[in-house]
């Protein structure tokens, strides 16, 4: 009972849930912000993420009358449960260990293309041929990205799997003891060998982030929108919600893949400690690349990932390998 | 229609288009397989309306018809009717014409630079292409005392001097404008993302140019050699030296650059006319209205704008028809559109500049 109360909590409060939303939300803000002041402009003030959603929550839900009912209405929920989920399984250096200690790097895997998925079914749920095309251009972004994010995750295990194992073959996909390998030997940012690895995070970010250049499925001055075009009031907001969970669970995921280290025993300045590892995270793989470049064509996404994350996430495999 | 295409509606009302068409797509995937285009919302009836209007008045109506081009509308129309009563019009007010017409040229080429990184959403792009165009827009408020229509031409003349203050500002101005729009064309000729977008799409090639009777920047990007200030030189432009730019890349691309190299030469205009404008009245006194018919052509931003006119004695004319550019480029639409991706219908529209309120009336 208590260890249910115990996860409840977590996904809703601590890290996952309304922590996650603060701090995501915090950043969202000083994203706009950052961007408004590269492009000479004021910008909204850094609450604006929370007046945008009070005001969505406060609007009429409409259905389309030919969409698919359940399925338009259940794809946001969808979306929104598979993230508070994962946001409670990324640990927090010197703060929190991760849920039941068992952040496992395969069940974020899975976990993570849940919003995107949802964004397909909430897309093709609508019944508007731009939730179609939305619908296919969010699938191949998604094959395009998937698979360096699986390759940077199978390289830092097999790294940490073979310094567990004193040099043997192994791999390691527990997010705790990656955590704590890395407190006691360095970063992995910090490992050449891990450095192409690192960079394809990087670039893996804004796609799974649907920001420019990879805003793809969502180009307003294209598809309107694409899926989320149906989508207004609540169901939107909890979209919104989604995406910024999303936010806070793959930059948490990127420092705690590659930056865990601490620098006090106290929690408190630990805390403040990774949201700002994050914030730097965010602001040098979303902030600056949306403000100095355009939208791709989906044929030329797709060709960017596979070829230039995915060379790199392979150079860190191979290096890992060989090493 | 086949089982693997479906219906894609754009418009009426579309984030990338600033004025309402409506785009009719077949879709298969994502290559679009057949292109209706409906228009129309947006009709004014301004021709039958101009025939309800003293000439004079309609001065102001025609400047009205569009924004973007607003003067080349009330310069040709003034122009048809100095044709018809046989008004010759001074010197200096043929310069301050042209004045004019290239300043809201420039602002007019910038708009569309900047819309085109809008839709491939290249904010920051944006962002800075506008700025500059703030500058124009500022040469116009401070000359005319307006940002969009000038209210500079009137029957005979043009309806306020510029003195040689605001010429030495305008010349001051431009000095300023000209690194800005250098960096900008720079920018749209080196960039990648941008040129990963334009290159090569939208095709027009050169004969469908020439079957279409396409104009303006369009035909210059595709090769075809048609500009009213050249062929038919009118107001200033004999006098003064500049280039009409041809690209023969026939794509969206080729466009832009049209575009970006005619700004450089309306600075040379502008610049020359500050320079050149001779001493005198700007407006000759009107003349007894007889019963005659008469036409004239000029080179707006988008191409050639065409007025007709035909009085009967009265004040009121008994017909003012026009025929403006977009007009004759819409058709191409279908030629570029051919297969293109649904993520380039937008920027292809754009690429002919569209101006469904001219074009509509």
């Amino acid at each position: 009972m208590s260890d249910t109360l115990l996860a409840i909590l977590h996904m809703c409060i601590f890290p996952g849930g309304l922590f996650a939303l603060a701090v995501s939300f915090f950043f969202k803000g000083l994203d706009r912000r950052v961007e408004a002041r590269l492009q000479r402009r004021v910008g909204p003030p850094l609450v604006q993420p929370w007046l945008d959603l009070a005001k969505l929550l406060t609007k009429e839900t409409l259905i389309p009358r030919t969409a698919c009912r359940p399925a338009f209405l259940l794809a946001p929920v969808f979306g929104f449960t598979g993230m508070a989920v994962c946001a409670a399984f990324i640990p927090i250096p010197g703060v929190f260990q991760g849920l039941f200690n068992m952040g496992d790097l395969l069940v974020i895997f899975y976990l993570l293309p849940i919003p995107a998925m949802a964004l397909m079914l909430g897309g093709s749920a609508s019944s508007s041929p731009f939730g179609a095309v939305g619908f296919s251009r969010e699938m191949l972004l998604m094959l395009a990205y998937e698979t360096p994010l699986l390759m940077i995750l199978l390289s830092v295990a097999m790294l940490v799997g073979k310094g567990l194992a004193g040099g043997a073959w192994g791999a390691e996909f527990s997010l705790l003891k990656i955590v704590a390998w890395q407190q006691q030997t360095g970063s992995l940012g910090f490992n050449p060998a891990m450095i192409p690895a690192l960079l394809a995070y990087l670039i893996f970010l804004p796609g799974t982030m649907g920001v420019a250049p990879f805003d793809i499925p969502e180009a307003e001055t294209e598809i309107i929108e694409g899926p989320l075009l149906e989508y207004g009031g609540p169901l939107l907001a909890l979209f919104q919600i989604t995406s910024a969970l999303k936010t806070f669970v793959v930059l948490g995921l990127g420092v705690a893949l590659f930056f865990p280290g601490t620098i006090s025993d106290l929690w408190p300045v630990n805390l403040i400690w990774f949201v700002l590892k994050c914030l730097a995270l965010m602001l040098l793989s979303l902030t600056l690349v949306k403000s100095a470049t355009g939208r791709f064509r989906i044929d030329q996404a797709f060709r960017f990932y596979v070829t230039v994350p995915t060379a790199l996430a392979l150079c860190s495999l191979i290096l890992v390998w060989v090493m | 229609m086949s089982s693997g295409t479906f219906t894609m509606p754009l418009g009426p009302v579309h984030v990338a288009l600033e004025e309402p068409v409506y785009f009719h797509l077949t879709v298969e995937g994502e290559t679009v397989r057949r292109v209706e285009l409906t228009s129309g919302h947006v009709h004014r009836g301004m021709e039958a309306m101009a025939t309800q209007r003293s000439l004079i008045k309609n001065t102001t109506l025609t400047e009205r018809v569009c924004s973007l081009c607003s003067n080349s509308h009330s310069f040709t129309y003034c122009m048809a009717v100095e044709n018809v009563l046989g008004i010759d019009i001074p010197e200096r007010a043929r310069y301050l014409r042209v004045l004019a017409e290239e300043i809201k040229r420039v602002a007019s080429h910038l708009f569309n630079t900047a819309i085109q990184a809008h839709i491939i959403g290249f904010k920051s792009l944006f962002m800075h292409v506008m700025e500059v165009r703030e500058m124009m827009q500022d040469i116009k408020e401070t000359v005319y005392g307006n940002r969009m229509n000038l209210a500079s031409n009137c029957i005979g003349g043009v309806k306020c001097d510029v003195d040689n203050e605001l010429l030495q500002y305008i010349v001051k101005m431009i000095a300023k404008v000209e690194p800005a729009v250098e960096e900008i064309r720079e920018i749209y000729e080196t960039n990648s993302m941008v040129l990963g977008r334009t290159k090569g799409l939208g095709l027009l090639p050169r004969e469908d140019a020439v079957r279409l009777g396409v104009v303006g920047p369009v035909a210059r990007g595709s090769g075809v050699p048609v500009d009213v200030r050249k062929d038919s030189p009118y107001a200033a432009y004999p006098e003064l030296e500049f280039k009409s730019f041809l690209e023969e890349g026939c794509c969206i691309h080729s466009r832009t650059k049209v575009r970006l190299n005619e700004i450089f030469e309306s600075f040379k205009l502008i610049r020359q006319c500050c320079e050149r404008v001779p001493q005198g009245a700007v407006v000759a006194p009107m003349r007894q209205i007889r019963t005659a018919e008469a036409c004239a052509r000029t080179e707006a931003p988008r191409g050639e704008v065409f007025y007709y006119i035909r009085t009967n004695g009265t004040d009121m004319p008994a017909r003012l028809k026009w025929r403006v550019p977009s007009y004759m480029n819409w058709e191409a639409l279908g030629v570029m559109m051919r297969d293109c991706k649904v993520a380039d219908v937008a920027l292809i529209t754009n690429s002919i500049d569209p101006c469904v309120s001219c074009t509509e009336r």
